[in-house]
């Protein structure tokens, strides 16, 4: 995903005003990514809200000492929120990994195997089948329950004022930084 | 994973004074990372080099617009296919080390898929190390370290 452009950053003016410009949008294009993302099923809206999560993450663990209090605790927030959404992504990267070894190894066993079921029992492949189809509900169930870990921290971001709160922010400078 | 730097900032400096001084920090960290990634045996360092390398990117991109154009374009190149070797050496590390927790983890039965599934990714993170290679001496042979530090100082000359 490409990042939104910022505009009006000026490098010879106060590093507080510009780097408030960039989470300002970074924030907004995290949270646009909602409620899209709470769709279970919108795998590249979910992608691409952790790397927009990703991005304010790291703005704010350079530039969050210029601002209000409230910078330093979204920081937080922020990797919480992307360290879960890695997690199902890293899910959706393996589940069609696994899916296409399993097919692999069926189609060299389909080759293999005659027209009689008892050749089933010498297939090359035959003991690998049940720990890969064991993976792939491992895997889906681990995805399903991060997915509701999700929807419940963003909910609680919600509940917080979280975008509200970190806008809010960056409007304060300050005094001397770190 | 290895803890970047606290850097300084105050938030009335100049943009591109702060641009300096925290790529040269991001840069610095990188290049300390890069001693012993491409030993399979230990692979949080190709993570630790990994994360320095997303750190350097990330303040590259913030500070953009305090860096010369062309030279900063093409920093920017290298930095992101320096990552992107790193990442395919990575994904496989840590997808073996998701499998093997889960083999360890279910009834024996289960373990001949498992163990196939990682024999086919240990072949990928072999082809992930050549690629970092080939990665780790072409970052060597086209001077990024130097041209990095170079674009710091053009940052803070705008400014002087």
């Amino acid at each position: 995903m490409k990042a939104r452009r910022v505009k009006g950053l000026d490098p010879e003016g106060p590093l507080g005003d510009n780097a408030e410009r960039i989470v300002r949008v970074r924030l907004d294009e995290l949270c646009s990514f909602m409620p899209k993302a709470a769709d279970p099923d919108e795998v590249v809206a979910l992608h691409d809200m952790r790397i927009a999560a990703k991005r304010l993450r790291y703005v704010l663990e350079v530039t969050g000492p210029c601002f209000g209090p409230y910078a330093d605790s979204a920081v937080k927030h922020v990797k919480d929120l992307q360290d879960l959404l890695g997690e199902i992504h890293d899910c959706d990267v393996q589940l069609p990994e696994v899916a296409a070894f399993l097919e692999e190894l069926v189609a060299e066993d389909v080759a293999a195997a005659g027209a009689s079921p008892g050749e089933l029992g010498k297939v090359p492949n035959r003991r690998t089948y049940s720990g890969l189809v064991a993976l792939q509900v491992h895997l889906q169930a681990r995805r399903r329950a991060l997915f509701e870990q999700f929807l419940e921290l963003w909910r609680d971001y919600e509940r917080k004022g979280f975008e509200a709160r970190l806008a809010f922010a960056v409007s304060e400078r300050s005094q001397s930084g770190s | 994973m290895a803890k970047a730097a606290d850097i300084d900032v105050d938030p009335f400096e100049p943009f591109a004074r702060a641009a300096a001084r925290v790529v040269r920090t991001r840069t610095g960290e990188l290049f300390a990372h890069e001693e012993g990634v491409l030993d399979t045996s230990d692979i949080e360092r190709v993570h630790d080099m990994r994360v320095a390398t997303r750190r350097l990117r990330a303040v590259l991109e913030i500070f953009a617009p305090c860096f010369p154009s062309g030279d900063f374009k093409t920093a920017l190149r290298d930095v992101k296919a320096l990552a992107d070797a790193l990442g395919e050496r990575r994904d496989p590390d840590v997808h073996i080390e998701a499998m093997e927790a889960f083999s360890a983890a279910v009834q024996p039965v289960n373990r001949p898929g498992v163990e196939a599934l990682v024999s086919r990714l240990r072949g990928r993170q072999a082809g992930g190390n050549d690629a970092l290679r080939a990665a780790l001496e072409h970052m060597h042979e086209c001077g990024l370290h130097e041209r990095l530090l170079s674009l710091c100082d053009g940052a803070e000359e705008l400014v002087a």
